[in-house]
Formats: structure tokens, sequence, C-alpha cells
């Protein structure tokens, strides 16, 4: 096997369209991204009673986030010590035990074996060595990141310039308590996982993809600057360092986002009743933060969902979409919130999901090769390796993807702990 | 605890609690049909024939893209809820969508504008209307049917299951309430606008 070429794949200015299509470079960034790198599992919130649990994916391995006995939070890997069935089969649940349904083993919550069915004739003494697999976990302010790097750097060295950004966001609920609520919307779309990373940080995209929700409901069409020349607008891109990215919109939205909400379903009644209360200025709140956080390569804060990246295939992605609460606000605001969030995914979403598909289509052609992502150059970085620009540089692309060959190209080593 | 019972019962005036109160209610009349649906008793079959024929009606409209003749069938009240998964209460789970009367309208709007590229072109559907029962309501029928959508766009095909509740009120059997249930909201779909 000959060695891919990142280097060649991912130039300056523009990426090879193998990225995307190659089966062979989507299994080795099943582990040099999704494992060797830290990524988002869940949210305190979602499992607050010992016992409680959820399950997800990371680089396609079943992978189980816990609270133990102790109230510490665990992300194990969902995969029996004996023969490998996958231990927790529910989405979510509360056990005071795992028990593994081929056999009988037993697990306490935090991942260790406490039984092994008819022991006398196993050899085993030591149960310490047959755990399920324990990953790296590290919990910031409620969200919970995992890794399976044999030697993770700390998680505020891998968050770097990012942690402000998501203290913002935390730091607008009341209290700073933010909370997740139970189900999310689960779309999938037939494309690679990385074209929802190139969308998340694209200022330029809304004035054309999402032409259909800017004027969804208006009966004059309103030239609005952003139509213009979404460049010229005083909102801001930040290319951070690691692949995180940033897209600051509140410079250009003065008034506030809740001035820029539309008609959602039941708004006037809850409006109303936050304003008898003289709670008007909390209807922000309602909105998302208007400060757009990726954090590489599965954290996307969009409104006030999170949206989680989950590759399937090359060429199919699962988005888990989790509306956040705020359980610290009068609860019209969560109530709101249920409306506003959902609005979007409808009417704008769908281009998005369009638009992956159709790019996957187009990327399927082997003669033309390149994606061109030259928009903004050059790139002039600040000491702290940040980039800035207009929300249509194409800077958050290229660092993410820079950042991303590094991963690729640098030998990882991953284990269970 | 409902939502309404999470309201407090100080700070917002009489006038505006009572608006909001409304809202409260009515998500709470939509959490209880469904989840009471199961333990309905049998059927009324005298109904079953004006049911099943607003009902395939309904299905007919949506699949021949007649989407302004389907939204003159809503009451003002009406409300299109698609939950994500069971049992499950719009005032406290997300959901896919829950529409009023106004975002109804948008959505026929939307699905009119050349630039909405989720349904540019549009999804190619086929809606089988099946297990079909109703029941009397103080204002109309309840029904309850199953209900397979076959989806056809960009030369792929998606088939979804689902079940479907109405509530149908008046004379004419206007849509009050439609609460949709696709199961498979709870593993992934994809683009999911084509489901009204
Ligand atoms: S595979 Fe789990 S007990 Fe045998
Ligand atoms: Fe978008």
């Amino acid at each position: 096997m000959t060695a891919i070429d990142f280097e060649q794949l991912v130039q300056p200015h523009r990426v090879h369209r193998r990225l995307y299509t190659d089966p062979e470079i989507f299994g080795l960034e099943m582990t040099q991204v999704f494992a060797a790198s830290w990524c988002y599992v869940g949210h305190e919130s979602e499992i607050p009673e010992p016992g409680d649990y959820r399950t997800t994916t990371l680089g396609l391995r079943p992978v189980l986030m816990t609270r133990g006995r102790d109230g510490g939070i665990n992300v194990l890997l969902n995969r029996c010590a004996h023969r490998g069935t996958v231990v927790a089969g529910e989405e979510r649940g509360c056990a005071k035990r795992f028990v593994c349904p081929y056999h009988g083993w037993t697990y306490s919550p935090d991942g260790s074996l406490v039984a092994i069915p008819f022991p006398a004739d196993h050899p085993a003494k030591d149960y310490s060595t047959l755990s399920l697999g324990r990953l790296a976990t590290a919990n910031y302010r409620g969200f919970v990141f995992a890794t399976l790097n044999a030697d993770p750097e700390p998680l505020e060295c891998w968050l770097g310039e990012a942690q402000e950004a998501l203290d913002t966001i935390i730091d607008r609920h009341p209290g700073g308590q933010i909370a997740v609520m139970g189900s999310p919307q689960l779309l999938e779309f037939a494309g690679n996982w990385k074209l929802s990373w190139d969308n998340a940080a694209d200022g330029l995209h809304a004035t054309f993809a999402h032409h259909s929700y800017n004027t969804l409901g208006e009966t004059v069409e309103v030239e609005t600057v952003l139509a213009r020349d979404p460049g010229s607008t005083p909102m801001l891109s930040k290319a951070l360092r690691n692949g995180h990215m940033v897209v600051d919109q509140r410079p250009g939205i003065p008034q506030g986002p809740w001035a820029t909400m539309r008609d959602v379903p039941f708004r006037e009644p809850l409006e109303s009743t936050l304003a008898e209360a003289g709670a008007t200025e909390l209807l922000d709140l309602a909105t998302g933060s208007m400060l757009n956080l990726s954090l590489f390569p599965n954290l996307i804060f969009v409104g006030n969902q999170l949206l989680v990246v989950e590759p399937v295939a090359v060429d199919r992605t699962r988005l888990q979409l989790w509306l956040t609460s705020a359980p610290g606000a009068p609860p019209e605001i969560d109530l709101l919130r249920l409306r506003v969030d959902e609005d979007f995914v409808n009417f704008g979403t769908p281009d998005d999901l369009d638009m992956f598909e159709r790019v996957q289509r187009g990327l399927s052609i082997p003669e033309m090769e390149w994606i061109d992502m030259s928009r903004g150059l050059p790139d002039d970085s600040t000491a702290d390796g940040t980039v800035y620009g207009p929300i249509t540089s194409e800077a958050p692309q290229r660092r993410y993807l820079a950042h991303y060959a590094e991963l690729m190209t640098t030998p990882a080593k991953t284990r269970a702990l | 605890m409902t939502v309404a019972a999470a309201i407090p019962p100080e700070g917002p005036s009489a006038a505006a609690s009572s608006d909001q109160a409304a809202v409260l209610a009515r998500y709470d009349e939509l959490g209880e049909l469904l989840a009471g649906m199961d333990d309905r008793p049998a059927a009324d079959p005298e109904l079953w024939g004006p049911a099943s024929a607003a009902l395939l009606h309904e299905a007919r409209l949506l699949d021949a893209g007649r989407f302004e003749d389907w939204l003159g069938g809503w009451t003002d009240d009406a409300v299109l809820w698609v939950p994500l998964s069971t049992p499950a209460h719009p005032g406290s789970d997300q959901s896919l969508l829950l529409d009023d009367r106004r975002r109804l309208a948008e959505r026929v709007e939307w699905r009119r504008d050349p630039s909405a590229w989720g349904q540019q072109p549009p999804s190619n559907t086929t809606r089988i209307v099946g297990s079909v029962e109703a029941w009397p309501a103080p204002r109309g029928l309840v029904t309850r049917s199953t209900l397979l959508i076959d989806e056809h766009r960009h030369g792929r095909q998606q088939q979804l299951t689902a079940f479907q509740i109405h509530e149908l009120v008046g004379d004419d059997l206007r849509r009050r309430t439609k609460i949709l249930v696709v199961p498979a909201l709870g593993t992934g779909v994809r683009n999911p606008s084509f489901l009204l």
C-alpha cells in the first residue's frame, strides 16, 4: 500500500475530491481524527442520576456515557470484554449494572467487571483487566469530551481560543445553567461528513442556498446588506487553532437576535407573558447566541442546538441536533426555543442537506479533481494562530483542513484505558 | 408533570397568563391525544366511511401537490405536529415540527418557492393509507390510521411507514389536529421536508 500524500491532497488554496470519496481515507479518519482527537460525547444534564447512560458512536465505535455511583462521568467502549457483544442496546436508560445479554458478564456503570457467571471454571482471578474499554474523559462545564488518544493534550489546550466562545455561549444562560433536552432530531445525508464541516463557518452560502428562508413570510423582498455583499457586513469569522471555527454574527445585528425572529407558532402569547413580567430582555435567550462555534471534529453550535456530526460511511453522514434549554430562565424561554429551533431545521437545513448531496454527486467525477477554497487569501494569522476575516472568507475551511491534514499524517497511538 | 403546572403562579398578568395557558392547554391536548391512542376501545364502524374518505382525500391532495387546496382544509386553530418519538409532549420534547395555521401557510408558500432547494425539484410521493379507525369526538371525530409514504427525489427512493392521528371537526370534517408519527425519525431520515 502506498501512503496517501495529504500534502498533495490538501493544498493552501484547494483540496482534492478524494478526501470526500475515498473509503480508505474515510477508514483512516475514523482513527486519526475521531479516535485520536478530543470529541464531544454528550452533556452531563442528559445523565443526571447514578446509573443513567446514553449511547452514541465515536469514529463508528459504539460508545457509552454513564454516570457512576460516585456521580462521576465515564465514557466507555460499548463492547463486552468476553466475546465483543455490544452491552447496552438502548439509546438511553438507567442501569444499576450492565449485564451482557450474551453470557451474563456484569459491569458496573464505571465499566469495571463485577461478575462472571459460574466463575469456578473461568481462570480469571483479577477482573481488572476485563473491564469495558475506557476513554480519557474531560468535562468542561457540563460538556463531556472523550478521546482514545494514548497521550491526549489537556482539554483546555485543545479548546484553546475556542474556550472563550464556549464560555460566552454557556454564560448567556442565567446562572450559567445550560441543559440538553432528551430526543435529538436525526437527519441523514448521502455525503461525506466534512461537507457539514465546510458548511459550518460558510458565511457566503446563506445568501444563495438559504435565499428561500431569508424571504419566507415576507411580502416584499427587502434587499439586505447580506444579499448585496455578505463580506461587507461587520460580521466576523475566525479560524482558530485545532480546526475550531467561529462565525460571530453579533456585530451585524445591533438590534439583538430576537428582533430578527420570524413569526414562529405561539410566539405572541409567550412573548406577551414575558412582557407582562417585565422580562422582554430575556427574549434574546429564545434565539441562538449568534455566535456560531464549531469544535472540530464533531460539535457545531447553531441556534440553540448542538449539531453533532456523526460519520456513517464515506458518503453517508448522520446529523444529531440536540436542543439546549435554559433551566435558570422563565419557562417561556424553553417553550419558545422549541418552536424557534425547528423553524430553521424545517426551512433552512433542507437547503444544506440538498447542497451536501449535490456536492457529493459532483465530486464523483474523476476528471474534475479540485475543490477551490481560496477566497480571502492570503491568511494573516495573529500570534495565537487565529485568522480573522469577513464571513465570506474561506480561511476557516482552509484552516480546519490544514489541521485535518496534520492529524491524518501524525502517527496516532490510540488505546482503551 | 404537565408544562402548565411548571409555570409559576406569580409573575405574568392574568390576561397574559391566560394567553399562555391556552397555548399550554393545546400542547397538553396534543400530548394526551397521542398518549391515549393505544388504549382506545374498538372504533365506531359507522364513522369508518366518512373518516376514510377524508383521509384518502388528504393523501391524494398531498401526492398531487395540491398544497393550497390541502391548506384550505384546516381550521384556524390548526396544529400539525410531527414528534420525534412516543410518548412525547410538544412543550417539553423537541419535535421535527409543530405548525400553527400561520406556519402551515408558510410551508405551502415554501413548497412553491423555486429556490427552496430542499424541495426543488420536489419529492414525488405516493401515500398508502390503511388501518383506518375512527371515534366520535366533541367537535367531530378522531381517527388513527397507518401510512406508507414512498418518496422519489433526485433519482433516489425512500420509504417511510408512519401512523397518523387526525382530529376532524364540523360537518365538512376540517382538520383541526394532525399528529404524524414516523418511527424512522428516531434513527435518521434523509431530508424529511416532504412530510406534511
Ligand atoms: S459476549 Fe458478553 S458475556 Fe459473552
Ligand atoms: Fe446553511
